[in-house]
């Protein structure tokens, strides 16, 4: 066994220092519930508010019926925001974990077909 | 001593499948452990726990003293947790000198690091404007290799280093790992070849069915492999 005590002690160091974070896909997976949450809340603020301009024919009571509309209609586009980013980012990280799989795969066999059959190059290359 | 990096009944799990069930294994500095088992062992499993790659389920890492569960992958990885991974993981469509260059993020510039491969690779730069998918299995594992030491670890993770290899050129990339180990790096290499393997290692654990059965001296692992693998 060896030791590399200044490299061990700066490693340390850093580990100590580093910022501890939850795991992204938590994070990921509230955002979506909350932002479903939104988008249905503020459809429903959005119904709530027809009902109360049509129940009634008091101005004032009426206006408080488009602040909810519009109270609505924030929470929903936040909401819905938040779903489509939550979404997207999961179906994008399979996309780019199959696009690095075919790259890897089409390398390999643009490797194959440029190599002659039985040459061993990795034999050859150890020898030298 | 403290260990450097510590498994404390690690579980971790596929969906509803666990393949980690309460993995123990202690690392100290300056050692090269092997871990050696059979095909679904959980191995790459617990590397990739390790290195913040994959969640846990149950149980602590620690590494350096701290628990680290829950870790980005890439800040263990830039306070110098360094994992190969199995497969090699360059990128096949960029030059050698481009993938070494990604090795960039830790503290050393493009071209120090480009000097410390090629005196430790020679033949990495002879091909350093080639294609890293066109080379040989060897030459890539080389380059894996090379970009993995280009951020100056303090703990280096291998996984199956020799997969898919021709045991002349295993042999070569051990020597290199022992040569590293030497200066006083830690190595934690998971292999199913175990002969080469066991040649630089100080210590060498078993593991089977998501489990660490045994952990010992090289010499009493190899002479409990057959029965481990076999179950006997």
């Amino acid at each position: 066994m060896n030791d590399n005590t200044q490299r061990i002690e700066q490693f340390r160091a850093e580990v100590a220092d580093m910022r501890l974070r939850d795991p992204a896909t938590g994070l990921d997976r509230l955002l979506v519930k909350l932002g479903v949450v939104g988008l249905v809340t503020g459809l429903g603020f959005g119904v709530a508010a027809w009902f109360i301009s049509h129940g009634t024919r008091n101005p004032l009571q009426q206006r408080d019926a488009l602040v909810v509309a519009v109270l609505g209609l924030t929470i929903a586009v936040v909401g819905g925001a938040l779903f489509v980013k939550g979404a997207m980012a999961q179906f994008l990280r399979f996309w780019m974990a199959r696009l690095c799989y075919e790259q890897q795969a089409q390398a390999d066999r643009l490797a194959a077909s440029l190599a002659p059959p039985g040459n061993g190059h990795d034999e050859h290359l150890a020898r030298h | 001593m403290t260990p450097l990096v510590e498994l404390r009944g690690v579980c971790a799990a596929y969906g509803p499948i666990e393949v980690l069930h309460g993995v123990d294994l202690a690392l100290m500095p300056g050692e090269v452990l092997a871990v050696l088992g059979p095909n679904g062992a959980g191995k790459t499993t617990m590397l990739a726990v390790l290195a913040g790659l994959h969640p846990l389920t149950g149980g602590d890492v620690f590494v350096a003293g701290r628990r680290v569960n829950g870790a980005d992958a890439s800040d263990l990885a830039r306070a110098g947790l360094c994992l190969v991974p199995e497969g090699r993981g360059i990128f096949p469509n960029l030059t050698v000198r481009e993938n070494l260059r990604m090795a960039s993020h830790a503290r050393r510039s493009a071209a120090q690091i480009e000097v410390a491969a090629y005196e430790r690779f020679p033949r990495l730069a002879d091909r350093r404007r080639q294609v890293a998918g066109t080379m040989s299995g060897g030459e890539q594992q080389m380059l894996a290799l090379a970009r993995g030491l280009a951020t100056d670890p303090a703990v280096l993770v291998l996984d199956e280093l020799s997969m898919g290899l021709a045991p002349l050129v295993v042999e070569e990339l051990y020597g290199r790992v022992g040569e590293l180990a030497r200066t006083g790096v830690s190595v934690l290499v998971v292999e199913q070849f175990a002969r080469v393997v066991l040649g630089v290692a100080d210590r060498a654990a078993i593991m089977l069915h998501g489990c660490v059965v045994d952990v010992g001296p090289p010499h009493e692992i190899e002479s409990k492999l057959s029965s481990a693998y076999l179950g006997g």
